[in-house]
């Protein structure tokens, strides 16, 4: 068939140009489908998911997904993820490490990301975040797009003043007023926090507690449990803003959002800087192996632009008050004063300056949604329940 | 029946014996989920749901049999069944909606404590009536009473006329007519009513997550913070415990009631 070698270099290259043009075009085609997208709620900043895809020049097409990590796990390990959606968002601390093991996400190439370059260094590496977004062989899996330190809202007028210590939320001046998280995760971590940093108990890393750890933490609660410290542990969102905003409970560990929208319905409510430290968290992008298969690179990082813009994190924090992932905030809201007026300005200059303070406190623990005693987690959690 | 009770269940059983792994399971043969549950303070918190929602079924009999009564007897045969219809129209409402919207009523600013202090019955306001046992057991009569009263309605439906019409004649008393005719024509229709509410009370977890205390569980939710751990053999063990029990149940008030007489044709 191939008479010379020359013939066949020809004919060889011709197959591999061919090769690489239709797959280049095949790429193309998929590339004009809309990036396919499975995240939460609070990744919108604005009134509709069209107006997101506008900003960053994708076309989207949005599937609901709950925060909950087991979710994802569901879908990309046993169901059809990989077919439905190009690009997902999840926890960082761990749940980037449990889907890049499983070969359910792909390593990112920052450099196709222009805005990465405003990310802040916290996630450098050897820095606190940086785990949370790269995988366990260092590669970059993850583009944070919003985080925090969770803190604890409360009441201002009804408790007579500013809390910056967790001991509120155990002191039985509170008895019956207070709340936490139905979540074994949160609320054991920050009473950890708690207890560690206040001399109550030897605690090493609050987020992967050892056995015996967990049994202590879970004994202080059940105490305070039976004590009738707690009026509830509230579990979704408007269950966390109806017990703040209604005035039933005073004091609550909490997402910031709760606090925000609590707040926004008239009650005094504050988030507060707790002195002991808090947990912190981040939510991350992650491109999926199909949605890099059927060409959604390009847009995946085009929408990556967009979520690390000062434009989403002025509106991230304005709106919702997480903290954003880039700098040059400020100077964006500065830049525009027609979409942000003096009184949002100095709203989201006050939440900037809070959450400085909060990421620096010297005993947060970064999230971890698989600690290594996670059955220990589980039954003592059950535990508390009962009490 | 195969396909959508038979297979589920058996494959409930099957995963419930497998192997956890650190995000799924493998196939394998431990009883550890069911150790873990009968072990832990799950039990005990299964035992609390299942005792709360015992005392909903009984509190929703209270309540639901006279109105069922009162339906069968005092309205118009001709409204009758539109009057049942009443019933269901709080389940065109979200069930989320539903209960979350007790909330405002039940609370210590709420309807009732408001109400309370403004007449000056109490002087401050009472606590227990949610984020306690007794909010679980309210908001699950609320939810699921119209169940009650659509089974007993249904099994007293059977009841010929002529049954009242002799009662009468012979001058039977209201306490023998409950006793002696109504409460042992009506027992199938009371004890489906009874299994539905014990039933969804044990199941579903939006009432004690909403009106429960700090932690307060029920077997769903048992269930589902085992999913949210990845503990899916656990979850899988809940769920089987939780149908064996209700099979047990069943079979139960079939061997006292004969439940077939619900389904029987009316004369």
């Amino acid at each position: 068939m191939f008479k010379t070698r020359r013939n066949f270099l020809k004919k060889s290259a011709l197959v591999a140009a061919s090769t690489a043009l239709s797959q280049s075009l095949i790429m193309e085609a998929f590339a004009a489908d809309p990036l396919k997208i499975w995240t939460i709620g609070v990744a919108k900043v604005t009134k509709t998911w069209d107006e997101m895809g506008k900003q960053a020049g994708v076309p989207l097409t949005y599937s609901a997904k709950s925060g909950s990590a087991d979710q994802a796990i569901q879908k990309f390990f046993v169901g059809d993820g990989q077919k439905l959606y190009d690009a997902i968002t999840d926890n960082g601390g761990g749940q980037e490490d449990a889907m890049s093991d499983n070969g359910a996400i792909v390593p990112i190439d920052t450099s196709k990301i222009k805005n990465w370059k405003n990310l802040l260094p916290r996630y450098n590496e050897g820095n606190a975040g940086a785990n949370t977004i790269r995988n366990k062989k260092g590669e970059i899996v993850g583009v944070p797009y919003i985080s925090n330190a969770d803190s604890m809202a409360y009441n201002k007028t009804k408790v007579g003043g500013d809390i910056n210590t967790w001991d509120a939320l155990f002191d039985s001046q509170f008895k019956g007023y207070a709340a936490m998280q139905n979540d074994s995760g949160p609320t054991l971590t920050t009473t950890a926090i708690y207890l560690k940093e206040s001399g109550k108990q030897d605690i090493v890393n609050p987020s992967d507690m050892s056995k015996s750890e967990v049994k202590g933490v879970c004994e202080f609660l059940i105490g305070m449990k039976k004590k009738g410290q707690f009026r509830t542990f509230w579990d979704g969102f408007g269950n966390g803003v109806d017990l703040l905003a209604s005035e039933e409970v005073l004091v609550s560990s909490c997402w910031e959002p709760i606090a925000v929208i609590a707040a926004k319905k008239g009650a005094d409510i504050h988030y507060g800087t707790m002195k002991e430290g808090h947990q912190t968290w981040n939510n991350v992008w992650m491109l999926t192996k199909g949605g890099k298969q059927r060409g959604q690179e390009a847009n995946f990082y085009k929408l990556m632009d967009m979520y690390l813009s000062p434009w989403f994190g002025a509106r991230t924090l304005s709106n919702l008050g997480f903290t954003p992932q880039m700098t040059g905030v400020n100077e964006y809201v500065n830049a525009n004063p027609d979409t942000f007026d003096a009184k949002a300005k100095k709203t989201i200059a006050a939440r900037l300056v809070g959450k400085e303070a909060r990421m620096a406190v010297k005993g947060n623990s970064w999230q971890n949604l698989y600690p290594k005693e996670m059955r220990a987690y589980q039954d003592w959690w059950s535990k508390v329940q009962a009490a | 029946m195969v396909v959508f009770f038979v297979i589920p269940l058996l494959l409930t059983v099957v995963w419930s014996v497998f192997e956890r792994t650190m995000f799924w399971m493998e196939p394998g043969f431990t009883l550890f989920s069911y150790e873990n549950f009968f072990f832990s303070a799950r039990l005990e918190n299964f035992v609390v749901s299942m005792l709360h929602s015992s005392v909903s079924v009984f509190f929703s009999f209270l309540i639901g049999f006279p109105i069922a009564v009162f339906i069968r007897r005092r309205v118009a045969k001709i409204a009758q069944h539109r009057v049942m219809l009443l019933f269901i129209l709080p389940f065109m409402v979200s069930e989320i909606i539903r209960i979350f919207a007790l909330r405002p009523i039940l609370s210590r600013n709420g309807l009732i404590n408001n109400f309370l202090m403004d007449f000056n019955f109490i002087d401050s306001p009472i606590s227990a009536f949610v984020f306690t046992p007794t909010g679980v057991v309210i908001g699950e009569i609320v939810s699921f009473l119209p169940f009650m009263i659509f089974s007993t309605f249904l099994a007293l439906e059977a009841i010929p006329n002529y049954v009242f019409e002799v009662c009468a004649d012979l001058g039977v008393n209201r306490r023998r007519m409950f006793k002696d005719i109504l409460l042992p024509l009506a027992a199938p229709g009371l004890f489906a009513g009874g299994v539905f509410i014990f039933v969804n009370g044990i199941g579903i977890a939006l009432i004690p997550t909403i009106l429960g205390g700090p932690g307060s569980v029920n077997a769903g939710l048992i269930a589902t913070q085992a999913i949210i751990a990845l503990d899916f053999p656990l979850a899988m063990a809940v769920s089987a415990i939780m149908m064996f029990t209700l099979m047990g149940l069943l079979f139960i008030g079939h061997k006292l009631f004969n439940l077939t007489k619900l389904l029987e044709p009316i004369s």
